[in-house]
């Protein structure tokens, strides 16, 4: 056998090897990615809706130890894991990149709480992830600074910043979205968890998970006419946010019914509670029926009577990213 | 139109005009860094901008606003921006976020806008600000006219400064351009007043589309206007703009009422909008409701944007356009982007002599005596003395 034979056998044995041994590896990566804790036994998507009156203080400060409790029982229901620690690695590998989209627009009265993102930050350490690793972001820094966020660029502990200038030099296409990403959500972070807030929105109708990755992009403004349909379904449909999302929670100590997306206090209400899912479209289909609940019992009309239904959570679960049948959702109170 | 308009070139390019006034020299520094010594604060991401109410809007119930700028007239609520993401409303009130805030600061000549019968080899104080109504597919200066104000990152500029650099800069014109002005129209209408009363010209590089109220305000202080005509159809408009083609004829019509001097380019784009039939429908609505002195530059699309995948023009598509425009009658019809091609000359339409030679931006050889041919004294239209 010559050297270049020997070579070549050796190649093609080992492209052999390689296509036997990571087929599988890549299938239960998927599975686990994927399927686990965010579907019930019956194949439904499941949410978890976890309620205490004391996770806000009279001052409306939350409160951490309350947030942590809520947030960990709320995980632990979710992927039905016995410890926080295996519930988190259940979602999360030590090496993932994290990023932690909040809402920060509505500024700190009608803005994802840090208690919350901080006691997230706990469970995400609690699977082996190095701070480090951790990034919490928006759009601009400045709007994380007015709803009450620490900014951290340096090397050391939980980063928080805003995607401000640094988006992709080149637009991205996704159906009808053309636009260029945060270079925070394409090229740092390998895993996505998405903490929205519980609000209307004056032309989308609701403000929820699919609604928050408006954020991501630079040109969100292009993408409002038709109830921003099918704009907010085609974005999430990008493998950016698609293939990286791998939790949200929204954050619904607060739920504003009227008014949004700026904060409008006479339509907003204490709500005391955290939704978690896996399910996008799940946890927006559920949120909207929060706030038409509340529509309803403050005697103003459907959202679709005032003329924003948010059609896009249909789009979105005709594009395959979750489900919004209510039959197919299991709503777990906690 | 010139390509993109990054930060370092505005950089680059307002550098230039300061060294032109010898500041650069004064300090004795490299033209960068005399940026930082003179803005450093607005040199950096802004943590605020300067705000500006707008001067076209109304107020709704519950602190929402309807901004009647132009023709998209969003209705906004509080917090959000409208179509062109370089205003806000806050707590019912609407700001321009970019006034005197400027991305991208030139001299150029003013055959660049493109305006060829408009005081031929004289410079254009060339300015932007960041945002457009519009989203074109093959838009050039994406990266400034497709942002949001946090996005990038501009200079401040006020209109006393913009009118004293062109001044010093011997500009007898200052043009509101690269992006769209109609979104940044407090800023464009407070420095072409300034400059109207200094003895400066202003003219203004759009897409057309901006309603009729605004508009007529506007050219008060306005001494020329470039229209882009990107079609003849609505669909074009509607599937590659996010526009309309009504309201921008509509605008073209208000000009020539106004009797203010326009010019109108159309950027042919293989197979979108280069149809045979289409330029002739458009030429013919040009005669009948323009006539036939308006200038026509028929330009070349490079793939750009969102449209990368088609090829540059062919010559032969334009000339053919220039072709039929001629054939319908209009008089004075060019093409663009083709450095040194005989459609970039102006020719007597009395006598076929070739009054105004060029060389893409460069004018080789003006024979036009005050607004006349020389061989058969046919009245050139455009403005050929400063007003």
């Amino acid at each position: 056998m010559t050297r270049r034979l020997f070579l070549k056998y050796t190649t093609i044995f080992g492209a052999y090897l390689v296509g036997v041994f990571s087929f599988p590896l890549r299938l239960w990566g998927v599975v686990a990615d994927k399927s686990s804790g965010g579907k019930s036994g019956s194949g439904k998507s499941r949410i978890v809706l976890v309620r205490n009156s004391a996770v806000l203080t009279k001052n409306k400060e939350v409160n951490p130890s309350v947030a942590g409790e809520m947030i960990n029982s709320g995980i632990l229901s979710l992927t039905r894991e016995s410890t926080s620690g295996r519930a988190w690695k259940s979602i999360f590998k030590p090496k993932d990149i994290v990023g932690i989209k909040v809402n920060a627009l509505g500024g700190k009265q009608i803005a994802t709480h840090f208690g919350v993102v901080k006691a997230v930050v706990s469970g995400l350490k609690s699977a082996g992830i190095p701070e480090e690793n951790i990034i919490i972001w928006d759009r601009l820094t400045k709007e994380l600074k007015s709803a009450g966020y620490t900014i951290n660029k340096s090397d050391k502990g939980v980063k928080c910043f805003g995607t401000d200038t640094n988006y992709d030099p080149y637009p991205e296409i996704a159906g009808s979205i053309g636009s260029c990403f945060s270079s925070i959500i394409s090229s740092f972070c390998t895993a996505l968890i998405n903490i929205p807030v519980l609000k209307d929105h004056d032309l989308a109708g609701v403000s929820l998970s699919l609604k928050n990755f408006y954020g991501a992009i630079h040109n969100p403004n292009k993408y409002h006419d038709n109830n921003c349909d099918p704009f907010i379904a085609d974005l999430n449909t990008h493998s950016y946010i698609k293939d990286k999302l791998r939790l949200v929670i929204c954050d619904a100590l607060t739920l504003q019914y009227q008014g949004g997306p700026a904060f409008k206090p006479q339509w907003a209400i204490n709500y005391h509670s955290l939704l978690l899912s896996r399910d996008p479209v799940a946890i927006d289909r559920m949120g909207t029926e929060l706030i038409e609940e509340k529509r309803k019992e403050k005697g103003l009309s459907s959202l679709k009577k005032a003329g924003r239904e948010p059609v896009h959570i249909a789009t979105a679960a005709k594009k395959g990213l979750g489900t919004d049948d209510l039959n197919n959702i299991e709503f777990v109170k906690l | 139109m010139g390509g993109d308009y990054t930060r370092r070139d505005f950089f680059k390019y307002l550098s230039q005009g300061l060294c032109s006034m010898g500041l650069a020299s004064r300090f004795g520094m490299p033209s960068h860094d005399l940026w930082k010594l003179i803005s450093p604060s607005h040199a950096l991401a802004k943590e605020e901008p300067p705000l500006k109410e707008v001067s076209f809007y109304k107020k709704l119930p519950d602190l929402k606003i309807q901004c009647e700028i132009c023709p998209k007239k969003c209705e906004i609520a509080d917090l959000e921006r409208g179509y062109c993401g370089n205003k806000e409303n806050r707590k019912g009130k609407y700001y321009s976020l970019v006034y005197g805030e400027s991305c991208a600061a030139h001299v150029d000549p003013i055959e660049k806008k493109p305006l060829f019968h408009y005081l031929p080899s004289t410079k254009a104080f060339s300015i932007a600000a960041v945002g457009c109504n519009f989203e074109c597919k093959f838009c050039q200066n994406w990266r400034i006219a497709q942002y949001r104000p946090e996005q990038v990152e501009s200079g401040s500029l006020s209109p006393k400064e913009i009118v004293s650099l062109s001044k010093r800069n011997e500009c007898s014109t200052i043009a509101y351009t690269y992006s769209e002005p109609v979104v940044f129209y407090e800023y464009m209408y407070d420095t072409a007043k300034l400059a109207k009363s200094e003895g400066i010209g202003s003219v203004m590089i759009s897409n057309g589309f901006i309603n009729e109220k605004p508009l007529i305000e506007l050219c008060k202080q306005l001494t020329g206007v470039k229209i882009d005509l990107k079609a003849f159809t609505e669909t074009f408009y509607k599937d590659y703009c996010s526009g309309e083609l009504k309201p921008v004829l509509d605008t073209l019509k208000t000009l020539k009422k106004i009797g203010i001097w326009y010019e109108i380019v159309v950027l042919i784009i293989p197979t979108l909008n280069d149809s045979e039939s289409e330029i002739r429908k458009m030429s013919q609505w040009i005669k009948k409701e323009l006539g036939v002195e308006v200038p026509i530059h028929f330009s070349r699309f490079h793939p750009m944007y969102k449209i990368k995948n088609l090829p540059a023009t062919p010559i032969k598509t334009l000339e053919n356009a220039r072709k039929v425009a001629m054939e319908v009658g209009l008089h004075y019809v060019y093409l663009g982007n083709v450095q040194g091609h005989k459609g970039e000359n102006t020719y007597c339409p009395g006598c076929g002599e070739m009054l105004i030679r060029r060389i893409g931006y460069h004018i080789l050889q003006n024979s036009i005596k005050g607004d006349k041919c020389p061989t058969c004294k046919h009245v050139i239209a455009g403005v050929w003395e400063k007003i």
